[in-house]
């Protein structure tokens, strides 16, 4: 759908972005486990592991973005700098306009507090102004569609309730730059599809859509661009089906070198190891 | 071209420039004041979350302190045969202020890690967390004065109209509060350990504490000298002064204000360095929860 996408104003540049994670916090959570780990420190032991390194990125306005690659690839580290959570540890990101949140859906919601509270306190967290928050509540709960269940406590709720109740206040706003991460699977056969037309707008509305996700025929549906990663770089940027079909083609390769490893390594005496 | 060299307007996000205490600090009491919203909202939830499962309900909010007194009243009045004349107000007027400092730091302990969820979905500024968890703890303290305000019909006789300056030293243990919470919040969510070091160090500043006795019954002088570094030396010897009396004084009368400023103006700045702590280590909240 984007021909030409330099003609079109640039919504999203990402430039030589890099995270890294310290792995010496990550690891341990306990004073204990960092004297341990003082104590007996490999000092070649990685104490920082690159999540992302070296990331250009460009999105146009009007671009539905598929972005795909393995587990540990950097794909949800990418959104979650786009929105905000993490910030660089080196480059730069510049946004033009709101970013929607990532919804890892409904793992923020407070247990004990009512659903309806639940999107009181959402919206707030969300910096969305009070009369808006009063005007979008109707349509969040209508949309959600768990019944009476709006005024008990979230921790009385099924997964599949907690999933529609997230799904909805994280669509209810339109942001101009919408993260969507594994998000259309989610629930029953009926909200899935009521779902993905929620989402189809959506894609209508906002000025860029970032979709994260493992089903690829999603990608070749909604997406007029697809990106594959992995390990935190940009392998493949262009046309969804030619990404899809380069994803697939590595996949295959990785599992047959998997295999051939894996027939290596079964036999112990081997005369030198591999080396790389 | 021209429109691909163009910066984006709007949101920029950069490497964190080592940003100086000062723009720290004032970032971070920017965020507490701008999204004052939020921390109302999340101050409702807290109270509404309070004892929400319990039969008694809002009562709670004055049962607490009143079993807590009298549980001390028992091992005191009833096994030691303490002769400390109103001997509940004095216990009372010292339980009720420690009982908000030591919630308070729990609550606060909880804040971060508490919301580690929504800190990796949600773009927001941390520092409202502590920030609302001290403030909720407020409301249960002022509570607790209503319970004050009944043991003051027994104990009449010792009403004064120092009993007014209750607001004055409870606001400079807040700031003192806000402080320790602001800086626990951080510590917990990189150590879990904390919270299980400050449950013993919460219990032993209670018993170096003048609550369940007084500073002039501690029986070496330097003793009581080294004590006064002690902030709730200060602040429970105060609330005493002002409602039950001093060894000399059998009735409400006027507390040490000087001791108050101080600690009022090293509070201020604790808090400040709180602030300027709290926010150099907050991006990395995302990366460790």
């Amino acid at each position: 759908m984007s021909e030409q996408p330099a003609a079109r104003p640039i919504a999203v540049d990402v430039r030589g972005l890099g995270i890294h994670y310290d792995l010496r916090l990550t690891r341990r959570t306990t004073i204990k486990g960092s004297l341990v780990g003082l104590l007996r420190r490999n000092r070649n032991a990685p104490t920082h592991f690159w999540a992302l390194r070296h990331l250009d990125l460009k999105m146009y306005h009007g671009e539905a973005i598929g972005l795909i690659g393995p587990n540990g690839a950097g794909k949800s580290t990418l959104l979650l700098a786009l929105a905000g959570i993490l910030e660089p540890s080196e480059g730069t990101i510049a946004i033009d306009g709101r970013v929607s949140t990532l919804l890892t859906l409904g793992a923020g919601f407070d247990q004990e507090l009512t659903g309806r509270d639940n999107i009181t306190l959402a919206g707030a967290f969300l910096a969305i102004e009070h009369d808006e928050m009063d005007r979008l509540t109707p349509s969040i709960i209508e949309f959600a569609d768990i019944g009476a269940f709006i005024d008990a406590p979230v921790k009385t709720y099924s997964m599949g309730m907690k999933a529609r109740l997230g799904f909805s206040i994280a669509t209810a706003i339109t942001p101009d730059i919408l993260l969507l991460d594994e998000v259309l699977g989610t629930g029953d056969q009926v909200f899935r599809t009521r779902s993905q037309a929620r989402v189809r707008e959506l894609i209508n509305r906002a000025r860029v859509v970032v979709l994260v996700t493992h089903d690829l025929s999603y990608v070749t549906e909604f997406c007029g661009r697809a990106i594959l990663m992995e390990k935190g770089q940009i392998i493949h940027d262009g046309d969804p089906a030619e990404t899809v079909d380069l994803y697939r083609r590595r996949v295959r390769e990785s599992k047959l070198l998997a295999e051939v490893d894996a027939e290596r390594f079964a036999k112990p005496p081997a005369p030198k190891p591999a080396a790389q | 071209m021209a429109t691909l060299s163009e910066p984006a307007a709007g949101t920029h996000l950069t490497p964190p420039s080592r940003r100086g205490p000062i723009r720290l600090t004032r970032d971070g009491f920017g965020e507490i004041t701008g999204r004052w919203r939020l921390v109302r909202y999340l101050v409702a939830a807290d109270l509404k979350r309070t004892h929400a499962d319990t039969a008694l309900g809002q009562a709670w909010w004055l049962l607490d302190p009143i079993l807590q007194m009298l549980v001390y009243y028992f091992l005191f009045a009833v096994i030691f045969q303490r002769k400390t004349e109103d001997f509940l107000l004095f216990l009372f007027a010292a339980i009720l202020p420690w009982k908000w400092f030591s919630t308070t730091v729990n609550a606060a302990m909880n804040s971060v890690v508490g919301r580690q969820g929504l800190i990796r979905q949600v773009q927001f500024p941390k520092i409202v967390l502590p920030t609302a968890a001290t403030v909720a703890e407020t409301f249960s303290f002022a509570i607790g004065l209503i319970a004050l305000a009944i043991l003051f019909i027994p104990y009449h006789e010792r009403l004064s109209i120092w009993v007014l300056t209750i607001p004055l030293i409870a606001a400079v243990q807040l700031v003192f509060s806000l402080a320790v919470a602001i800086v626990l919040a951080a510590a917990n969510a990189f150590y879990r350990d904390v919270a299980n070091v400050m449950g013993h160090l919460l219990r032993l500043l209670f018993y170096v504490s003048p609550a369940l006795y007084a500073l002039w019954e501690v029986p070496n002088e330097d003793l009581q000298k080294l004590m006064m570094l002690n902030p709730f030396t200060i602040l429970l010897t105060a609330y005493r002064t002002v409602t039950w009396g001093t060894e000399t004084v059998d009735h409400g009368t006027r507390p040490d204000f000087l001791a108050l400023g101080i600690l009022l103006a090293v509070s201020m700045i604790l808090v400040v360095l709180a602030v300027a702590l709290f926010k150099r280590v907050e991006p990395a909240f995302a990366r460790i929860l």
